[in-house]
């Protein structure tokens, strides 16, 4: 049993307010919502089927795709699929699942959101743009249905934004955690060719022209931080 | 003055943190609701657990295979607990498969025979008279899961069901050997009890595995 009084589920609560108004905007801008779960995929096609086939008669049906395959073969299909304003959740448990984090690094990079459910172990600071942790730390809880909670949760939320329209508006941004690809120190963007010479990189505004004399050589699949044209680091090294 | 310019941005702005106190309070509640639902379902269905977790163990111990079905969030819930019978956390790994998972024989027969036989024919191809179905509905009513479970009585299955709300028809079956009935009106919150019960379900198979206790029928 559990002792009264605390809060027994933590920020979850505040954690999932923020991250259903963030996610209701995206849909309401037109995102599609790629889940993804490397360790159980049917937690990735459960939080599809929510959003796609609400249990609640009368909810609208919200575009939600479920990926598959480990964090190689997720990138490769969601690099063609996702488009920047999207949302990316990964379910799992970080632990056993550490290269999530260059998936959700690329993910930002071409603009999509991020948000990671699970259980146990949190992921560091900026690895997702929303972190929603369930109750409990055993390898249960993605069993149990304290994992699925918190995605029933971020479902049930998610349209109780949609009752505020004025509040889904793209003018009204600004509620959670500043998204690091769309601030003025520097934008994350993915290499998608250097063979010509020219290196072109991916950001949440399309594909540009980066200069990448400050960095040692790129390829394509590597993350870099973009300032007024110039790659300043490399970030992550394709995989 | 510039209230007048632009009257949504105060507005707005007070309205979205009062939006996301809602949220949050909301959120909280209903968690809560979903770990009281979880442990007074375990609480009230513990004999019943135990008795089909033994049933379930005699049977698994003797070779059997366990197919687990659903639909929808279901069928989901359905390969998880294929997924922690076969490859579990800790515990010996037993042959557990979800007969959701393929969507072309999903499609093939729900195109060429009618939905609700989805689950029925696979039983047909796959099952042995050793075996164990278990279905999950919400509603308890699936027309799918009823007639799977009709089939698998008929094969000599051992049938294990979880349902919602009142069981639905899935309570009154006399095609289910073991219904675990979760009471409760909310779609959502059957479901995360349900998990819970296979959970339950699944430690007390373990257990009865591990005491050497089980005897093979």
């Amino acid at each position: 049993m559990h002792s009264g009084g605390e809060d027994p589920f933590g920020s979850l609560g505040a954690d999932l307010s923020a991250t259903a108004l963030a996610l209701a905007r995206r849909f309401a801008g037109g995102a599609t919502l790629w889940c993804w779960a490397p360790d159980a995929p049917e937690h990735a096609q459960h939080v599809a089927v929510e959003f796609v086939h609400p249990v609640i008669v009368g909810k609208r049906s919200l575009p939600a795709v479920a990926v598959h395959g480990d964090p190689l073969a997720a990138t490769a299909q969601l690099r063609p699929l996702c488009r920047s304003g999207d949302v990316l959740i990964a379910v799992g448990s970080w632990s056993r699942h550490r290269e999530v984090s260059p998936v959700l690094l690329r993910a930002r990079s071409w603009g999509v959101t991020t948000i990671w459910v699970g259980a146990g172990e949190r992921p560091p600071v900026g690895a997702a743009d929303f972190v929603l942790a369930a109750e409990g730390d055993g390898a249960l809880a993605s069993y149990d249905g304290r994992l699925v909670l918190v995605y029933h949760l971020l479902w049930e939320l998610t349209h109780v934004c949609f009752e505020h329209p004025g509040l889904l508006r793209p003018d009204v941004e600004g509620e959670g955690p500043a998204c690091v690809t769309c601030s003025d120190e520097g934008r994350l963007a993915e290499v998608v060719s250097c063979d010509t010479g020219e290196v072109l990189g991916r950001t949440a505004a399309g594909v540009e022209t980066i200069d990448t004399t400050l960095v040692d050589a790129v390829d394509a699949g590597d993350v870099v931080l973009v300032h007024a044209g110039m790659a300043v680091t490399i970030v992550d090294h394709r995989r | 003055m510039t209230d007048f310019l632009y009257p949504f941005i105060e507005a707005d702005e007070r309205d979205a943190q009062s939006l996301l106190a809602d949220l949050a309070r909301s959120a909280e509640s209903k968690a809560m609701d979903s770990r009281t639902l979880r442990e007074a379902t375990l609480e009230r269905d513990a004999v019943a657990i135990a008795r089909a977790a033994g049933a379930m163990a005699e049977r698994l111990s003797a070779g059997a295979q366990l197919f687990v079905f659903g639909n929808g969030g279901s069928a989901t819930d359905a390969a998880a607990v294929a997924s922690m019978f076969r490859q579990p956390p800790f515990g010996r790994p037993l042959p557990a498969r979800s007969l959701a998972a393929d969507t072309a024989v999903i499609t093939a027969l729900g195109n060429d025979v009618g939905f609700e036989l989805v689950f029925s024919r696979q039983l047909i191809a796959f099952a042995q008279p050793i075996d164990i179905a278990f279905g999950l509905s919400t509603s308890g009513s699936s027309e799918n899961l009823l007639v799977a479970f009709a089939e698998a009585r008929r094969r000599g299955l051992l049938t294990v069901g979880t349902a919602g709300f009142d069981g639905g028809r899935m309570a009154a079956s006399p095609d289910i050997d073991h219904c675990l009935v979760v009471r409760s009106d909310s779609v959502h919150r059957i479901q995360e009890a349900q998990a819970a019960l296979a959970v339950a379900l699944w430690e007390s198979v373990q257990r009865e595995l591990e005491s050497g206790r089980v005897v093979a029928p």
